[in-house]
């Protein structure tokens, strides 16, 4: 164990119900940074398809903002209520919602209405702090109850949100009568945890839609998320890229790659061979993993994943941006390469700014934008959109 | 026993974008009679695209000779110039 505050790690899975193009409940978080708070909102909006992903979204977003503003809870919960549209066919406006609030000491607000109990595990147990219930009157709601609790989050610990659609998983007289169950999933998680101490949050919460999509014969009756925030020691990732704008920076470059502890990834074939020949080590290319959009990776002893430079940091701004999973990608280098960002907790980037004038000819086919803007845009995303922590150094 | 001919296709960005990706297929399409003999290779980069005077990318080394924009079949080309001297 290190001295390190643990970090805060979220990712979530969804699957749609059936013949629905759009998700019914949201899973939104934010980040705020002058505070180093974290807040995550889990909705499950009436219903399915586009009503209710418009509700939970509404639902999801308000319940995160006013809680950025310190708003009282039970105003809160007011507020959304009497905002949301009322259904025609049920004449009420309903939206379930989990809040977390985790502060810079890892002490959690946990904050539920209507969604299935937030799991917390800890030490591969399922712990169960008081939960104080707050009655939410003449609100003519599916739930009048509100549920509030406080814990000091440890290290390893994890706090699961889960939508129904997991926990009414499998309802029927074969499997499970009442559904998986929060009971079940607990244990589920538990198992997975003690077989994988240091499963990701994002690996884990797809586990979990996994196992319910296949409590029902891989039929999503319902929507169904899943989102995981796990309290973890960093995982740290050195990516360099580009090389230095003075040859004689190439040593300093390659010293910081040399001592850096934690994962290295190398983007650019020239970064390569400078780090090569800086530590006297041979580069291999994987001439296996071939893709007609994206360069092949290569290999060298001390690194973690070796890419091509512009083509593949391109390819990865524009599948974060889009929110693509990883998963669904061919294994080319702008999908490992994504893989290894999304599993990292703090990337440090180091640019080379020297240009490849070879680059600016009209001639080349593709735009390749310049490195420093693209890295540039890609932290942004990481920070905003994956809340990453990250260190952007020039060289 | 012959020695192989070694060919190096340079994969950087450059070499990538102005037809080297497509070099990459170049195994699958060796004729039968020189598939025993050839290895290929990738480089992470040449560095011939920042030298004007080495000419235009795709760069492919063959043997250690400098192919510029090259091509399957001008690779395909050379390999066969190269085992039809005598001593290959």
């Amino acid at each position: 164990m290190t001295n390190h505050k643990p970090f805060v790690e979220i990712d979530y899975t969804q699957i749609n119900k059936k013949n629905q193009l759009v998700c019914g409940d949201a899973f939104l978080s934010k980040k705020i940074k002058s505070d180093k708070r974290v807040i995550s909102v889990l909705s499950d909006g009436l219903g399915s398809g586009v009503k209710a992903n418009v509700l939970s979204g509404m639902t999801a977003t308000m319940a995160l903002n006013y809680m950025v503003h310190n708003y009282d809870l039970k105003k809160t919960a007011r507020a959304i209520m009497q905002t949301l549209p009322v259904c025609s066919v049920r004449k009420i406006s309903y939206a379930t919602f989990t809040i977390v609030d985790v502060d810079h000491n890892g002490f959690v607000n946990l904050i539920e209405y209507g969604n299935p109990v937030a799991l917390i595990i800890r030490n591969g147990k399922r712990i169960v702090p008081d939960r104080h219930q707050y009655e939410l009157n003449k609100m003519d709601q599916l739930h009048d109850k509100m549920y509030y609790s406080q814990f000091q989050a440890e290290l390893h610990d994890r706090i699961i949100l889960m939508s129904d659609g997991i926990t009414q998983s499998g309802l029927g007289p074969k499997l499970y009568p009442f559904g998986w169950g929060d009971e079940n999933v607990s244990n589920y998680v538990c198992d997975i945890v003690a077989k994988n101490p240091s499963v990701s949050a994002r690996y884990l919460s797809k586990l979990i839609c996994d196992k319910a999509l296949e409590n029902d014969n891989k039929t999503p009756y319902d929507d169904t998320s899943c989102g995981v925030i796990s309290f973890r020691e960093p995982r740290e990732t050195l990516l360099i890229s580009g090389p230095p704008i003075y040859r004689e920076n190439d040593a300093a470059m390659a010293d910081a790659f040399r001592s850096f502890k934690g994962k290295k990834i190398i983007c650019g074939g020239t970064t390569a061979n400078i780090i090569a020949r800086e530590t006297n080590e041979k580069i291999k290319v994987d001439l296996q993993n071939y893709d007609k959009d994206i360069p092949t990776t290569s290999i060298m002893n001390g690194v973690d994943l070796i890419t091509e430079g512009s083509i593949t940091l391109g390819k990865v701004l524009q599948l974060l941006e889009d929110g693509t999973n990883p998963e669904t990608l061919p294994r080319h280098g702008a999908a490992l390469l994504i893989d290894h960002l999304l599993n990292s907790d703090k990337i440090h980037f180091l640019i080379g700014t020297k240009i490849n004038e070879a680059h600016q000819d009209p001639n080349v086919p593709v735009e390749l934008e310049i490195r420093r803007s693209l890295v540039k845009q890609i932290i942004r995303l990481l920070e905003d959109k994956y809340l990453k922590e990250t260190e952007l150094k020039f060289i | 026993m012959k020695e192989k001919i070694k060919v190096i296709i340079c994969t950087g960005t450059h070499c990538f974008v102005m037809g080297g990706s497509d070099l990459l297929l170049l195994e699958e399409n060796l004729p039968e009679h020189l598939k025993e003999n050839i290895m290929i290779e990738g480089n992470s980069c040449l560095g011939y695209c920042e030298d004007r005077s080495k000419g235009k990318a795709p760069f492919v080394e063959i043997d250690g000779y400098l192919l510029d924009q090259a091509t399957i079949p001008k690779i395909l080309n050379y390999i066969e110039e190269l085992t039809n001297r005598t001593d290959r």
